[in-house]
């Protein structure tokens, strides 16, 4: 840590352990649900839980993305936070609106929108509050005589992320044209803009980690996001095959989301490749497992899960089934819980002065989360398998079906169990690690390695 | 080898292009959605029933176009499946057209958020969805697919409410719901005297019945009671 405000970095990570804790309990409450035993029916029903779950989900990635930009803006540009006061207070307020929509959600206050469950009164505040944290990071890195690739694209990624938070707010008396605009919030996120923020974190994490040289990395940077663009945009049409728009969106949507996971095998070539040729010079081992995990398992959730139904064929049969949530936790978790977690696992060390990475609890927690996630992306895929075949070309009645596919509901709680635990190990090292009392480090080399610029170094780390 | 400028260069104009492709696409299917959903029918209760259907967030339990949760049937054409006096029935209370199921929340609405909730499902049900939801195409090699859920009359003998409302919870020649119980061979049980008791209201003839009484018509009765003679032991229909 170089700057002083970068310390608001880890009141924003504290605030994603939280809030992730309470996604995890929610989605019990849910699987539980699916087994039948709903004896919290009264209090949470299954819609409450659901999209309290989502919700919290989306929350706690953006706290992360933000803590990351807090982190590394600065670092980026040399120079403090233009306005470190204003970070916490953004914080406090985006935890206020927060609660008040999940607590809303339990007295039947919401939108009613996939994803987009937040009331209305509350959606202004959220932009709002985005809008505060853009013009922070934004003033920052516009005095600066900086700017880097990496905080550039970061930034863009999370101004065009709050911009695009509006057209979900068209008014419409016309399902069709409100789910329209919906996938303009949803998809263009998750697949346009969100890559953004996960391309700029990744790339940051490797050129820290293993000082490869920085234009080598940025260049690829560019391609990666150009790929993002250049086939999701366009691919958004996978979402208006059967909502009751044209047909030529079939053969659009189709062909251009068949090639987004491009832009994914990109991330995973680029971790992957870079993490061998910088020779994994850094000690944060752990942080390089969660870079390098972080963009092969974003290939497999979103490129390749997201490949298996994209095509308007087989997304007739799937759409809206199981098989939609066995994709989404894959990809979710892949793309952008992991990226959090490396950012955490990095950042970490240098706020609080500790050096826990070694710690086995580090080392469990990688292994036990991905693996349990990998087992739960499986129960759902069985699950959604079965699903599709009885109920949509047997046409067997749903509820009927749901009784076949029960099982496999177990199957991802015991999954879901190990998932967990791996999640309690990170949770304990981060509270092993405590408060950010961290010393500025103007040496610059109590933890990090010196970084040179020639394209591969291996210095050994004074730290180890 | 690529330069960093080149791959600026490439990431900025692929951008540009897609997104004016992407702009003017959805200028034109915003000039087509009208006709596609027969917006010419979206009257006033169907928004109201939207509005329901949003402020209550029925999409956290159930699908519709495909779209919300993975909880509860999908609703996209069930306006085709099970009619309005099932849905309203259902909307009255969810328990009574599903005892011991899997639980919808009990909302209380007055009779006329029904209605609007009922006009809401059948405009959606006239949306031209590119052939979604398709029909099972493994149906017919078990047994005859459900009436209500093929769309077109059905071809059993069996009458449209019987595809429409009965078959949610009992079953016939293998397919079917499993609230009730099982119907094939009902013609050897039950005489037609008592069938038009039962019909008319369960709970008449067996005290605490478990079947609900249903909103049908005379017709409607007749209809079902020379169906169900029909259903005689070992010699179901193929
Ligand atoms: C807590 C979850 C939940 C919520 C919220 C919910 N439902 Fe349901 N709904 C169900 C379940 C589960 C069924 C299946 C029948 C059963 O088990 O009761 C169902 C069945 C139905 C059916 C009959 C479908 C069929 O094919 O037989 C209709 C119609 C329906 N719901 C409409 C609605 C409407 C309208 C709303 C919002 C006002 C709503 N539901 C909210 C869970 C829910
Ligand atoms: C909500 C679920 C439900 C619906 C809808 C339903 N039933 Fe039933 N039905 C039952 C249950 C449960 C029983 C068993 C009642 C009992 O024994 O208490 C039953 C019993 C019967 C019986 C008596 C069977 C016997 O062997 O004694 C007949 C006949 C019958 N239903 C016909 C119908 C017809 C025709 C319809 C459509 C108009 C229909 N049911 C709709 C739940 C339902
Ligand atoms: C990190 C990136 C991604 C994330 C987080 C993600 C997440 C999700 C989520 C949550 C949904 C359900 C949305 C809803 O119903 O509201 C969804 C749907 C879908 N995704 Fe992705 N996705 C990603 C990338 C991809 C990619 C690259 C593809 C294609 C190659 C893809 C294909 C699809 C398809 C076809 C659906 C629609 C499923 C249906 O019809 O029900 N996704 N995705
Ligand atoms: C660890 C315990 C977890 C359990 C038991 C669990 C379970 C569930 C269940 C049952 C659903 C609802 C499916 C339905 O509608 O019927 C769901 C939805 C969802 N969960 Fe989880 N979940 C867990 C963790 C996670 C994590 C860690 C993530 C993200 C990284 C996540 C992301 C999602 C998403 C995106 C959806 C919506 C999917 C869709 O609409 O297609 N969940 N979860
Ligand atoms: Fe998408």
């Amino acid at each position: 840590m170089k700057y002083n405000s970068q310390r608001v970095a880890w009141w924003f990570f504290a605030t994603c352990m939280l809030l992730f804790s309470l996604q995890i309990i929610y989605g019990f409450i849910m699987a539980f649900a699916h087994v039948g035993l709903d004896g919290l029916h009264p209090w949470i029903p299954f819609n409450a839980a659901r999209a309290t779950h989502t919700n919290l989900l989306v929350v706690w990635l953006l706290a992360g993305f933000m803590g990351a930009a807090y982190f590394i803006i600065p670092e980026e540009s040399q120079r403090e936070l233009e306005w470190p006061r204003l970070a916490y207070v953004q914080l406090a307020a985006l935890v206020i609106v927060g609660v008040t929509a999940i607590i809303g959600f339990h007295l039947n206050w919401w939108e009613g929108r996939k994803f987009l469950e937040i009331p209305r009164p509350l959606d202004f505040l959220v932009v709002i509050d985005v809008l505060l944290f853009i013009a922070n990071i934004g003033m920052t890195l516009w005095k600066s005589e900086r700017k880097t690739t990496t905080a550039l694209v970061l930034f863009f990624g999370l101004l065009m992320a709050a911009l695009l938070y509006l057209p979900g707010m068209i008014p419409t008396a016309n399902q069709t044209m409100d789910s329209y605009w919906r996938w303009w919030v949803v998809h263009l996120w998750v697949e346009g803009v969100w890559e953004l923020i996960m391309g700029a974190i990744l790339s940051y994490l490797l050129i820290k980690l293993t000082g490869v040289d920085r234009e080598i990395i940025e260049k690829w940077l560019y391609v990666i996001v150009g790929l993002t663009f250049l086939s999701g945009i366009l691919g958004t049409g996978h979402h208006y095959y059967f909502i009751g728009t044209p047909r030529y969106w079939l053969m659009i949507g189709g062909t251009f989301s068949a090639l987004e996971p491009l832009a994914f095998l990109g991330m995973a070539w680029y971790g992957i490749s870079m993490a061998k040729r910088g020779g994994r010079a850094h000690p944060n081992r752990t942080a390089l497992s969660w870079t390098v995990g972080c963009s092969v398992l974003s290939f497999v959730g979103a490129g390749f899960l997201g490949f298996a139904h994209t095509i308007p064929q087989v997304n007739l049969w799937t759409h809206g089934t199981l098989i939609t949530a066995m994709h989404g936790h894959m990809a979710f978790w892949g793309a952008y819980g992991m990226i959090v977690l490396a950012v955490i696992s990095y950042t970490l060390p240098l706020l609080t002065g500790r050096r826990l990475y070694d710690a086995p609890s580090a080392t469990f927690a990688f292994w036990a989360s991905n693996i349990g996630m990998i087992s739960m992306t499986l129960a759902f895929a069985v699950a959604g398998v079965t699903q599709v075949v009885l109920e949509r070309r047997v046409g067997m009645e749903f509820l009927q079906v749901q009784t076949e596919i029960q099982v496999h509901f177990w199957g991802l709680i015991l999954a879901a169990s190990l998932f967990t635990l791996g999640i309690t190990a990170f949770i304990w090292n981060f509270i092993q690690h405590g408060k950010p009392v961290g010393e500025l480090d103007t040496s610059r080399d109590a933890v990090e390695p010196a970084v040179a610029s020639a394209p591969v170094v291996a210095a050994p780390s004074g730290a180890e | 080898m690529l330069s960093k400028s080149a791959a600026r260069t490439f990431f900025l104009v692929g951008t540009g292009l897609c997104a004016t492709a992407f702009i003017l696409l959805t200028l034109d299917t915003i000039s087509r959605v009208p006709k596609q959903s027969h917006e010419e029918n979206l009257t006033p209760a169907v928004h109201r029933g939207k509005d329901l259907w949003d402020s209550n967030n029925c999409m956290g339990c159930h699908t519709l176009l495909g779209e919300g949760a993975y909880y509860a049937p999908e609703l996209t054409r069930v306006y085709d499946r099970r009619g309005p006096e099932f849905i309203s029935a259902m909307l009255r209370d969810p328990a009574a057209m599903y005892p011991g199921q899997r639980q919808m929340t009990k909302y209380g609405f007055n009779e006329a958020q029904i209605a609007d909730l009922v006009a809401f499902f059948q405009w959606i049900g006239n949306i031209d969805l590119n052939g979604f939801p398709p029909s099972p195409v493994l149906a017919s090699s078990a047994a005859p697919p459900i009436a209500g859920a093929a769309g077109g009359p059905p071809d059993d003998g069996r009458p449209r409410v019987f595809g429409q409302i009965c078959v949610a919870c009992h079953t016939v020649a293998g397919r079917g719901g499993n609230v009730g119980p099982v119907l094939d061979g009902v013609g050897d049980r039950r005489d037609a005297a008592y069938l038009n008791r039962w019909l008319h209201d369960p709970g008449a003839v067996k005290r605490g019945a478990l079947m609900p009484k249903l909103p049908l018509t005379e017709a409607q009765i007749a209809e079902l009671i020379t169906y169900l003679s029909t259903l005689r032991a070992r010699q179901v229909t193929p």
